[in-house]
């Protein structure tokens, strides 16, 4: 009884403190934040977290460490950020497809979903299929029709999903496209430009192309039409139900402190939603622009994406 | 953007990049001041015997990268002083060939053949002179080829090559060092496999790591810095640690010669030189624009065409100003040519393009490759620009080369009696610094000492490094340009085999493996590419 007494006495206590903690001070990194980046140092998404590394720093005055953990698609970071202490101090920036199609096609990642807690998107992608301008092709159904008339299609793609869907378009359109892997997201580019590929994939690099009309996006692969190329059709009106784009995403591993994950999606949404911001500004220039999406919504957009990534397996099998 | 154009904003992204420092309100560009320090550590470095250009460039990297940090801004002031290294340590390499028969520079060793018997007949201060000036005439003119050439010669070669054809090249590439450095061709290509194996590990299209026997310690492959800095500065550390053990009874102490003779080098002289400097900077640009062929070939080649073009009282080996600037033209005008295949393929011939190469890789926005020499007129092609900015740098450097290079190499001659159980500890600490700042892991420390025993084991076998260093660079681009072959190809087995250009280059890295396997001469001096 007495004891009893001393126990919820002492729960109590402790309770009251911490809430009162809580409300006093906001939590706070209790040291250097690893950042790691999923991507080779000097692209896109590694400029983007670095900017955002940067800004956070002026803001919130945390120090913050960018470490690039290249490799497998985002499966090298992902399986070295899981092993990290859910304390706030390590979060990683990677492509949100490799935490959902990504771990579904392959073998043994040595990671599940579960293993992490996901803190914000950032921006996404920018994909679409590109040819050179002199083909003459305007839009994909120009490259059907092609290899309808029996030409041979070479088509570039720098991820297995990509390959795959270069593979599910030829199927509901009755064609078939030699599909070659290329490297990073110039890789498909340069194939075009040198004559070495019919079409590719191309997700933000080609911009350039594009607008100096040398180049064509001849669809979107992603949900809504290209900022640069309105006019390039989607993919559902050639019989392909599903989209390829991703998003970018900042996630930390599973068991972060709500707190913790707040203080932190937070400060992320701020520095994406901030017209000043050098991030804000870096995305709009490389990528879709600001899409930040934190929290639950960001939690339900990741269940959505592996649902949709099943279903997608499930038709190219 | 037209080309001139592109010519005048890479030109001001040197001179009006990110500034160092003000002076009366004019800015001194900070790539401007990297060049220059690049240029004048390399002399010094190229002095001193048993450093050399690719030790400062291998220690410099991480660290700079870590300073200026990943952005397309840090590109030039670093590429800027390795070029400036690059040929600081040309140049530089010759002072102790000629004051002390000690090559200072594995380039340099054919130098010592006139030089040093210059310096015994009291001349030496006309082979410094010489040296001077047919290394600062061959590397620049060899610098105007590369910039005239490389973008056109780009531009050809991805018109040409497909996929098969890029395989095939590399190859070739790989076949043609592994052959042409070292003593034994058999060797090399082993190096040179060996490369290919360890640039394996955790690599490739899988969603999991290969090769990693399950550990994670492989699991993300092998940093290559580090590993490239393993074998080529650690391995060579170990080696002289061996050195000076076996040697420490046998301190002789190097006596300089007192010199009288005639020392200065006049226009006729100089006119009278300009056969065998412009014959060698032929030979060397010509090598170098191979991919795959370093700087030691080209001086052996040049000072054997110098000798057959050679009537004079003095014979080549006895003391001959022909002699000395017959090797050092050739030598020096590897560099800039050598750029002709990184620029337009990313294959590099020497162990200072292999940092070039490393450097773009590892800070990004820039990718060595046609789309360099992309001359979009509407939007700017940025690598077109840091392309520029690069030749502007390379050129800065050739102007300091001939205006204070000269002057700045005769006072180096003091840098050989530096002992070497003094250099290289230094060397050693500055290495695992070098890596460890980069990295900030001990794991990367433990690969890099890993690899130093490779390197040393390697050079123990007489194993030459080089084919290692660039198989093991060039791994990733062979694998996916072969993947990339096979899959155009719709997966036919003979896919290396069905364009004539590629067999063309198929039978001639057999022809070249076959070729230099009879009758090599195996000096063991010419083994060790680095040093």
């Amino acid at each position: 009884m007495k004891l009893g007494r001393i126990k919820s006495t002492l729960v109590a206590v402790a309770l009251a403190s911490s809430m009162a903690t809580a409300a006093v001070a906001e939590w706070q990194p209790s040291g250097p934040i690893k950042l790691m980046i999923a991507f080779r140092a000097g692209g896109g998404v590694d400029t983007s977290a670095r900017l955002l590394a940067e800004e956070l720093t002026a803001r919130h005055g945390w120090e913050i460490i960018p470490e690039n953990v290249a490799g497998r698609g985002g499966a090298a970071m992902a399986a070295a950020l899981k092993d990290e202490p859910a304390d706030g101090l390590a979060i990683g920036m990677t492509a949100m497809d490799s935490l959902a199609y990504g771990v579904l096609a392959a073998k043994n990642p040595g990671f599940t979903p579960e293993d992490f807690t996901y803190l914000s998107a950032i921006t996404g992608t920018q994909t679409g299929l590109i040819a050179k301008s002199s083909r003459g092709w305007k839009n994909l159904g120009d490259v059907i029709a092609a290899a309808k008339a029996g030409e041979e299609i070479s088509a570039g793609a720098m991820s297995a999903k990509l390959a795959d869907a270069l593979y599910l378009i030829g199927q509901a359109n009755g064609v078939e496209f030699t599909t070659v892997m290329v490297q990073g997201g110039k890789g498909g580019l340069n194939g075009v430009v040198a004559d070495d590929l019919d079409i590719a994939w191309a997700a933000g690099p080609q911009t350039q192309g594009v607008k100096a009309g040398d180049l064509v996006n001849l669809v979107s692969a992603e949900s809504a039409p290209l900022n640069i190329s309105p006019d390039a059709p989607l993919l559902n009106e050639y019989n392909v139900e599903f989209t390829f784009g991703t998003k970018f995403g900042v996630v930390a591993p599973a068991g972060l402190d709500p707190e913790a994950r707040k203080v932190l999606q937070d400060a992320i949404v701020e520095v994406v939603n901030d017209p000043e911001s050098k991030l804000n500004q870096f995305i709009t220039r490389a990528f879709s622009g600001p899409e930040p999406i934190a929290g639950e919504d960001f939690d339900a957009f990741m269940a959505a994406a592996r649902e949709e990534s099943e279903r997608f397996l499930k038709a190219v099998e | 953007m037209g080309v001139f154009e592109y010519v005048w904003a890479g030109v001001m992204a040197v001179f009006a990049g990110p500034e160092a420092f003000a002076i009366f309100g004019v800015g001194i560009s900070i790539t401007l001041l990297m060049v220059a320090f690049g240029f004048f550590l390399g002399i010094v470095i190229g002095a001193t015997p048993g450093l050399g250009g690719p030790f400062v460039m291998a220690v410099s990297l991480p660290v700079l990268i870590s300073i200026f940090g990943f952005t397309p801004d840090a590109l030039l002031p670093i590429m800027g002083f390795l070029v400036g290294v690059m040929k600081g340590a040309t140049v530089g390499g010759s002072v102790p060939a000629i004051l002390f028969n000690t090559p200072g520079t594995p380039d340099a060793l054919m130098t010592t053949l006139d030089g040093y018997p210059m310096t015994k007949k009291g001349q030496a201060g006309k082979a410094l002179r010489t040296a001077h000036f047919a290394s600062a005439s061959g590397d620049t003119f060899s610098d105007l080829v590369l910039f005239t050439t490389a973008p056109f010669l780009a531009i050809l070669v991805e018109g040409y090559l497909g996929f098969a054809e890029k395989a095939a090249l590399i190859i070739l590439s790989l076949s043609f060092v592994a052959a042409v450095v070292g003593a034994s061709p058999m060797k090399g290509l082993i190096a040179a496999f060996l490369g290919l194996l360890i640039a394996s590990v955790g690599t490739g299209e899988d969603l999991y790591p290969r090769m990693s026997m399950g550990t994670d310690f492989l699991a993300n492959g092998v940093p290559l810095i580090t590993a490239v800095l393993g074998v080529l500065i650690m391995g060579e550390v170990f080696s002289s640690f061996e050195q000076m053990w076996r040697d420490r009874r046998t301190e002789a102490a190097t006596a300089e010669i007192p010199q009288s003779g005639d020392n200065s080098l006049s226009f006729r002289e100089r006119r009278k030189l300009m056969p065998f400097i412009g014959v060698s900077a032929v030979v060397g640009t010509v090598i170098g624009a191979l991919p795959g062929i370093g700087s030691t070939l080209a001086a052996t080649l040049g000072y054997a065409t110098g000798q057959k073009m050679h009537k004079g009282p003095v014979n080549f080996g006895e003391g001959t100003p022909e002699g000395v600037a017959a090797t050092e033209a050739a030598n020096s005008s590897v560099s800039g040519a050598n750029l002709i295949p990184v620029l337009s393929l990313g294959i590099p011939g020497n162990v200072g393009a292999v940092f070039l190469i490393l450097a773009a890789e590892s800070i990004g926005g820039f990718n060595p490759g046609p789309s360099v020499f992309r001359f979009t007129t509407t939007e700017v092609n940025p690598e077109l620009v840091i392309a520029f900015g690069l030749f502007t740098t390379m050129m800065f450097a050739n102007i300091l080369n001939w205006t204070f290079g000269g002057q700045f190499m005769r006072w180096v001659g003091i840098m050989v009696k530096i002992p070497k159980p003094a250099l290289m500890p230094i060397v050693f600490l500055l290495t695992i610094t070098a890596v460890y700042v980069q990295e900030t892991s001990m794991l990367s420390v433990y690969f890099l000492l890993g690899f130093g025993l490779l390197g040393y084991v390697m050079r123990k076998i007489r194993m030459p490094i080089l084919p290692f260093v660039i198989s093991f660079i060039l791994a990733g681009n062979l694998e996916t340009a072969l993947r990339q072959a096979f899959a155009v190809s719709k997966a036919d087995p003979l896919f290396l085999f069905r364009s004539p250009l590629s067999v063309v280059f198929l039978a001639l890295s057999i022809i070249v493996v076959i070729f230099f396997s009879r009758g090599k001469k195996s000096d063991p001096k010419m083994t060790s590419e680095v040093s």
